[in-house]
C-alpha cells in the first residue's frame, strides 16, 4: 500500500551508489588514462511479472555505469617512453590474465630491456614484445606507433579499438579487458611521444554533481519522512472518527 | 556507503603526492638530485551488474554494466632523469656527467653504489673519494708530488708531477649505465643501488657510446623546477580538499538517514 515511499526508497538506494561512482572519479582525478564513469538510471515498472500495472508507479534503478570516452588533457613530460594517443584506441598490453587495453602510456624499460608499463606488463607490438638493444642511444616513436632505436625499426606498437567502448570491463591498474569483443587495429593511431594523457575527470562537474546528489538525497529522505507522517495522521483521523 | 572509503583512498594518495613534492622542494639544491613524481592507478572494480550478462530470458544482453571502482592507489614513485644544470665551482675534483652515467662508489659494506653527485675530494692517502669518504671506483691514487690534476672528457686523470716534464696518466674514471635507470634504489646520501629491475651496471669510459662525458670543475645541480613543483602542490592540495568534500557529503547523507523518523 505504501507505494510512494517505496518509489522514493528505490531512489535513495541507487543514489548512494551514485555517490560511490562520483567519489571514485574524484579519487582518480590524477590517474593517467582514467575514464570518468557516470551512473545511468532507468525506470522499472513496479510489477515486472507481466501483469499490467494498474498504477503508473515506476521504480528507479541504476541500470548502468556509463564511461566518458572523451580525451583527457595531455601533459608534456619530455620522457621519451611516455606515450599518449591523440585519437581513439588503446595500447595493447600482455598481462598474466591475457591481453588488456590501456590509455595510460607511461612505459619504461625492464631489466630485460623490454618496453613495459608501471606494473611490469610488456607492451605488445606487431612482432610481439618490443625489445630495445643495449647499444641504442635514442628511441623515437612515430605517430603510427613505429618504435625506432637509432633510426632502425624495433617494431610497431599495436593500437587497437573495440566496437563498443562502453562494454569494456575496467580492471583497475589502468587496464581494461575487452571481454568477447574483437580487437580492431586503428589505422592512424596518432601516438604522441613525450606526453601522457591525464584523466578526463572534470573536478568542477563532479563536485557540482555530488552536491546535487546530496540535496536530492536529503529531499528524498524528507519525502519519506513526510509520507510517514501523512499516513500516521490519516490513521489517527480514521481511528478518531470511529 | 563505499564513498567514504573511496574518498579516503583519494586523500591518502594526495597525501603521498604532497610528500613527494615536499621532498623535491627540500632537495632543490641537493647536488644531482633527480626529482620524483608520484603516479596513481585505479583500484579494483566491483561488478554489480556484469557487462554482457543477460537481462531477460530472451537473450537480451546488457550493453554496459554497473561497475563501481573502489578508489585509487599509488602505482609508483619514479625519478625523472632529466639532466640538471651544470654549475661551475672551479674545484678541480668536482666532476659533472653530461649525459648518461653514474660514478661507481665503494661502500664500507663492500657493496657498490652509484651516484651522479661528483663532489669529490682526496683522502689522506691521496685516493679520490666522495664527500662521505667512499672510494670512487676503481680507486685512483694521486701521487703526493702531483701539482696539477686534469680530468678530461673521457675520464682520464692526468697529473703534472714535480720533476717530470710530461704529465702522467694516473688513472681512468669509469661511469656505469643501466638498462632501466628507474629501477635503481635510492638509499639517501645521493647514492643509488643496482636492483634486479635496473639490470646490471655496464661500466665503460665516459664518452663511449651510451655514456656521457665528464666536465671537470662543474657539479650537476638538481633538476627540480620550483615553479612546476609549486603548481603540483596547489593541484594536490585542491584534490585533497575535493576528496574531503566527498567525505563531508557522504557523512551528511548518512546523518540525513539517521535523522529520519
Amino acid at each position: 500500500m505504501n507505494i510512494p515511499s517505496y518509489i522514493v526508497l528505490s531512489r535513495l538506494a541507487s543514489q548512494s551508489r551514485v555517490t560511490d561512482v562520483i567519489a571514485n572519479n574524484i579519487a582518480n582525478a590524477d590517474t593517467p588514462g582514467y575514464r570518468a564513469s557516470q551512473a545511468l538510471f532507468a525506470s522499472k515498472l513496479a510489477r515486472a511479472d507481466g501483469a499490467v500495472a494498474r498504477t503508473a508507479a515506476l521504480m528507479t534503478q541504476d541500470r548502468a555505469t556509463w564511461r566518458n570516452t572523451a580525451q583527457g588533457a595531455m601533459q608534456a613530460t619530455g620522457n621519451p617512453l611516455d606515450l599518449a594517443l591523440s585519437g581513439d584506441g588503446f595500447f595493447l598490453m600482455e598481462t598474466p590474465r591475457g591481453e588488456r587495453l590501456t590509455r595510460a602510456g607511461r612505459f619504461t624499460l625492464s631489466a630485460q630491456r623490454t618496453l613495459v608499463d608501471m606494473s611490469g606488463n610488456p607492451v605488445i607490438g606487431d612482432r610481439g614484445r618490443i625489445v630495445v638493444p643495449e647499444d641504442i642511444r635514442s628511441i623515437t616513436i612515430a605517430g603510427d606507433g613505429t618504435v625506432r632505436g637509432d633510426g632502425n625499426s624495433l617494431g610497431r606498437l599495436r593500437v587497437v579499438n573495440v566496437a563498443d567502448p562502453q562494454a569494456l570491463i575496467a580492471e583497475g591498474s589502468r587496464l581494461f579487458a575487452a571481454g568477447d569483443q574483437q580487437l580492431d587495429p586503428v589505422r592512424t593511431p596518432g601516438v604522441v611521444q613525450g606526453s601522457i594523457e591525464g584523466s578526463n575527470v572534470q573536478p568542477v562537474a563532479e563536485t557540482v554533481r555530488m552536491m546535487a546528489e546530496l540535496r536530492e538525497f536529503q529531499f528524498a529522505a524528507q519525502f519519506i519522512e513526510r509520507e510517514g507522517e501523512r499516513i500516521s495522521a490519516t490513521v489517527d483521523r480514521l481511528l478518531r472518527r470511529r | 556507503m563505499r564513498s567514504l572509503a573511496i574518498a579516503s583512498t583519494g586523500m591518502l594518495a594526495q597525501q603521498t603526492n604532497v610528500e613527494v613534492i615536499s621532498n623535491n622542494i627540500a632537495n632543490m639544491s641537493t647536488t644531482a638530485y633527480k626529482r620524483r613524481r608520484a603516479e596513481f592507478q585505479d583500484l579494483i572494480y566491483q561488478n554489480l551488474r556484469r557487462v554482457g550478462s543477460q537481462s531477460f530470458q530472451d537473450g537480451s544482453v546488457l550493453p554496459s554494466g554497473v561497475q563501481i571502482g573502489l578508489g585509487v592507489q599509488t602505482a609508483a614513485i619514479y625519478r625523472i632523469g632529466g639532466q640538471g644544470n651544470l654549475q661551475q665551482t672551479e674545484n678541480r675534483l668536482d666532476l659533472a656527467i653530461r649525459g648518461n652515467g653514474y660514478f661507481p662508489v665503494l661502500l664500507p659494506s663492500g657493496e657498490t653504489a652509484y651516484t651522479r653527485a661528483g663532489t669529490f675530494a682526496l683522502s689522506p692517502g691521496g685516493v679520490i673519494v666522495t664527500a662521505d669518504g667512499f672510494v670512487v671506483q676503481p680507486g685512483i691514487t694521486i701521487p703526493p708530488a702531483a701539482r696539477d690534476i686534469t680530468i678530461n672528457a673521457a675520464g682520464e686523470v692526468i697529473a703534472k708531477i714535480d720533476g717530470q716534464a710530461q704529465p702522467q696518466n694516473v688513472g681512468q674514471i669509469q661511469t656505469a649505465t643501466f638498462a632501466n635507470e628507474g629501477g635503481l634504489e635510492a638509499i639517501g646520501n645521493n647514492l643509488l643501488l643496482a636492483t634486479p629491475a635496473s639490470g646490471l651496471a655496464a661500466l665503460a669510459a665516459p664518452g663511449d657510446p651510451g655514456h656521457g662525458q665528464i666536465q671537470q670543475g662543474f657539479v650537476e645541480t638538481s633538476n627540480v623546477n620550483v615553479v612546476q613543483e609549486i603548481t603540483s602542490l596547489i593541484t594536490a592540495q585542491r584534490a585533497y580538499e575535493m576528496n574531503s568534500k566527498v567525505i563531508t557529503a557522504s557523512d551528511e547523507m548518512l546523518s540525513t538517514l539517521s535523522r529520519m523518523r
